[in-house]
């Protein structure tokens, strides 16, 4: 029992950041129909600089979370600048020019920050919390706390604002949302953009928890990525509960299966999608004919 | 054709000459490159040709690798035994990797298939089978009698004959019934099954194909490289492969050739600046994506196009009229139902689109079917023909069951359909469209394509020759090489009966054929719906052209909110009282404050 909630509890702070990540595909996705291959890439950039203003520049580290939060929101604006002509018209080559994205955004950080990795000290240095028997880094609660203040801001922003409302018109229709006056394009850049943040959001916290280095893209992204189909893909609150889900079934791969755990937790992914492809809060989608 | 066979024999001769020209690194890199050849055609027949997006070619080019290297060093085989186990192992991997293809498609299919790639990455580094991290060096060269392959001068010469065998196979599989079909389903899998391409088998057709090239690259790269290690697995090279397809030009094979050969050249040439060359091609895939779709392969269409924008314009005049069928008679009993639909419900969620709908149509009759918007007849169409799975209920077909049967296999029971919005595969001629119809091929038949290729090519010259036949009785032969896309709307409507007619069903399910005609070609329509009847064939017809409706069916079905409310002859249904209610509304017990609404 101790090892199972200890394993547990590992889970859900890399389950947290999946959330993050989560979040910002199922974010674009349900506002434009795109899956962002990129979005693992720009969690790495995110990771890189704010690890560069925090490690170099000796910002603080939210000042520092915040740049990477802003630089790669430009970003996101820029991929869904160059892929708008495709928009609503061809999702398998925009899902193709998004890898298109990812892969320049690795070499262009093995261009700047080289090949090789960095490790990324803790910000808050303080000694594990014993909680009877279980010992839980600081740190991780951290990462919990902000991930789940950046949920509340974003369900917050989609249901009590002006272009959170727009974005989810655009997200239920696009030509009716055109119809009554929304630019769809600017929302869908929006959306971007803030995929784009929670992904840096994620970088910059999954550093001092991994290692960060221009590959570590890949997996993040593809771990998120599946967190946010296992919950239902497009759906907020799916991508938190799939984000975490992959967290936990990582942890306990990892502690069973140590070096197969990738294998293992992609496995058990592609069983549960082929049970269930909706996920756990998708609409079933209906073929029209 | 002659300038295109010229061209081919230069192209096999400078193949064929090309070692003596090349020291022996560059010998080496045009032997890396062929394997990235054999790949991206493999990649290309499953991405580009049947449209299942496959992000773990490189990890069958791995499972074929790693099977021969460990069945030669670790087993002790020889290399040709271990090379044909490989390329079952490889196969079987492909079938497993494509399972998911049953299920999910597009972006769910992309990570689906990426997962999996990481995962045999994942599975070789660690596995002490594999070598772990080091892999397995030390594999035998193979052997041929009276030939040295371990010279990589001759070696090229295996894999040359061996690209040859695997471009052509896929060339040939593009070009007849299979690929046809897969091309079929990756513009519209809706329409596919509709007209009885069995889709299931065909996605997972697509994945044995792409493994096996995958295997077969696998195979050529242990016996070259004699070694294996995890790397050359990577993602990354995954995404250079995708690269090249896409760059190339994915619909096309000839492309993803060029598309691989233009890339490693490229690779070679910045070999000293491996990141540029990555910022490089992914800039291009992104440029590619936004402004040549079709890639390089496409260029000279699209160059054309923009050069001769001005000639297509007068398309329609080549519309001649419908040569009607000679009448069959009477088929069977003439009473008997054709169609039956029993106590029918079909619910989305809390929608009721369809609630206990009963009806019978029978044989040889035009069953007209009308209603008011949103009132469940293109429900019912899609439950019957196959699309959706009745919530309750049944139908039955000529006295047969077919309730929530597969849609292909209701297309060989004799069920066509035409769809409102148009349905046609937009990236195939017209004489294709109906080709894939006319088709009996079924998947089971595939193997033909290993023992009977002869066979293959004569049947679907046959094949040809009855669709031109079948595009001439209904006047569009002068269309038969165009793309449905660039034809009038009015053209493309009679494709799809033509389409749904090269079926040769028994019940033909026809959804608001007549919408966006003009009179003349409501007529028109009108006179080859009378004649396909006579031929033997029973029409169900969806329609809110009234008059169309009254002067071609012989029996109305009013819908509204999803249930019968009236059925008879055109003449009593049209007077019925709940007919002119739902069509009308009830316009004496309007209720005053919704009028109110509407002013604010």
């Amino acid at each position: 029992m101790q090892v199972f909630l200890q394993t547990f509890i590992g889970g859900m702070s890399l389950g947290a950041i999946y959330a993050l990540v989560a979040m910002g595909f199922s974010l674009v996705y349900r506002t434009m129909g795109l899956v962002n291959f990129a979005h693992g890439s720009v969690v790495m950039i995110g990771a890189y600089i704010a690890s560069t203003f925090y490690l170099s520049v000796k910002l603080p580290f939210a000042l520092a979370m915040a740049v990477a939060i802003g630089v790669t929101g430009l970003i996101g604006i820029i991929i869904e600048r160059v892929l708008r002509p495709l928009e609503n018209k061809d999702f398998d080559l925009m899902l193709i020019g998004t890898i298109g994205f990812g892969i320049v955004l690795e070499a262009l950080a093995i261009i700047i920050w080289g090949a090789t990795g960095r490790a990324v000290p803790s910000p808050v240095p303080a000694a594990p919390i014993d909680l009877g028997g279980l010992r839980i880094r600081t740190y991780d609660l951290v990462v919990l706390a902000i991930a789940a203040a950046a949920t509340a801001l974003l369900v917050y922003f989609l249901q009590r604002t002006k272009r959170g409302a727009a974005m989810q018109a655009v997200a239920m229709d696009h030509q009716a949302a055109t119809a009554v006056g929304i630019h769809v394009g600017r929302s869908n850049a929006m959306a971007f953009m803030i995929g784009a943040g929670l992904a840096a959001l994620a970088g910059g916290l999954v550093g001092p928890l991994l290692y960060v280095s221009p590959a570590m893209g890949g997996l993040l992204g593809i771990k998120g990525f599946a967190g946010a189909i296992l919950g239902g893909f497009g759906s907020i609150p799916g991508a938190i509960l799939g984000g975490l889900g992959i967290g936990v079934i990582d942890s306990f791969a990892a502690g069973q299966f140590q070096g197969y755990s990738e294998l293992v937790t992609f496995l058990i992914f592609t069983v549960i999608i082929m049970i269930r492809p909706t996920g756990i809060f998708g609409e079933r989608t209906v073929n029209r004919a | 054709m002659r300038i295109r066979l010229g061209a081919i024999a230069a192209l096999a001769v400078a193949a064929w000459l090309l070692p003596y020209q090349l020291n022996s690194y560059a010998m080496h890199v045009v032997n890396v490159m062929l394997l990235y050849a054999i790949l991206s055609v493999g990649l290309g027949l499953c991405m580009g040709i049947a449209g299942q997006i496959n992000l773990a070619q490189v990890a069958f080019f791995g499972v074929g690798a790693y099977a021969t290297a460990v069945l030669t060093v670790k087993e002790g085989m020889g290399f040709w035994t271990a090379a044909v186990l490989a390329l079952l192992a490889t196969a079987a991997i492909g079938l497993v990797v494509g399972t998911p293809a049953l299920r999910v498609q597009s972006h769910y299919l992309g990570i689906v298939t990426l997962g999996l790639a990481l995962a045999f990455t994942n599975w070789v580094t660690n596995s002490t089978l594999a070598g772990g991290a080091e892999g397995i060096p030390g594999i035998p060269r193979p052997t041929l009698p009276g030939v040295d392959l371990s010279s990589d001068y001759l070696f090229y010469y295996v894999e040359l004959a061996l690209f040859a065998v695997t471009l052509v196979f896929g060339l040939f599989v593009v070009h007849t019934s299979l690929g046809r079909r897969m091309r079929a389903m990756r513009d519209d899998s809706l329409a596919a099954g509709a007209v009885g391409v069995e889709v299931p088998a065909l996605r997972m057709t697509a994945f044995l194909l792409a493994s096996v090239y995958g295997g077969v690259a696998g195979v050529l790269y242990s016996g070259l490289i004699g070694y294996v290690a995890p790397e050359t697995f990577s993602i990354a090279n995954m995404f250079l492969l995708l690269a090249m397809v896409i760059i190339g030009g994915r619909q096309s094979l000839v492309g993803c050739v060029i598309g691989a050969i233009s890339l490693a050249l490229v690779r070679e040439v910045l070999i000293d600046y491996p990141t540029y060359a990555q910022v490089a091609y992914g800039t291009v895939v992104v440029l590619t994506v936004v402004f040549a779709p079709t890639g390089l392969a496409g260029l000279p269409v699209r160059l054309r196009g923009l050069l001769h924008r001005r000639t297509t314009a007068t398309a329609s005049s080549g519309l001649t009229p419908f040569r009607p069928y000679d009448p069959a008679g009477t088929t069977g009993e003439p009473d008997a139902p054709m169609l039956a639909v029993r106590d029918l419900s079909m619910h989305f969620r809390g929608v009721k689109a369809l609630t206990e709908v009963s009806l019978e149509v029978p044989a040889g009759q035009i069953r007209g079917i009308v209603g008011p918007n949103g009132s469940g007849k293109t429900t019912l169409f899609n439950v019957v023909s196959g699309l959706y799975r009745p919530t309750a209920g049944r139908v039955v077909l000529d006295g047969r069951d077919v309730t929530a049967a597969r849609p292909f296999a209701l297309a060989h029971a004799g069920i066509a359909r035409t769809f409102q919005n148009l349905r046609l595969f937009s990236a195939l001629s017209v004489r294709d469209n109906v080709l894939v119809a006319l088709d009996p091929t079924r998947a089971s038949g595939t193997w033909r394509y290993l023992v009977l290729p002869v066979g293959v090519w004569r049947r679907d010259r046959a094949l040809r020759r009855e669709a031109d036949a079948l595009l001439d009785r209904f006047g569009l032969a002068a269309f038969a090489d165009n793309l449905p896309t660039a034809l009038p709307y009015g053209i493309q409507r009679r494709v799809e009966i033509a389409r749904a007619m090269a079926a040769r069903p028994r019940l033909l399910l026809l959804d608001e054929p007549a919408a966006g005609l003009n009179g003349d070609e409501v007529r028109q329509l009108c006179d080859i719906v009378r004649s396909i009847r006579d031929f033997g064939v029973t029409v169900v017809v969806i329609e809110h052209n009234m008059g169309m409706v009254m002067s071609l069916c012989d029996h109305v079905t009013v819908f509204a909110h999803g249930a019968i409310i009236a059925d008879g002859p055109p003449a009593e249904v049209a007077i019925s009282p709940e007919v002119i209610e739902a069509y009308l509304g009830e316009s004496m017990a309007m209720p005053a404050p919704v009028a109110s609404e509407v002013q604010g």
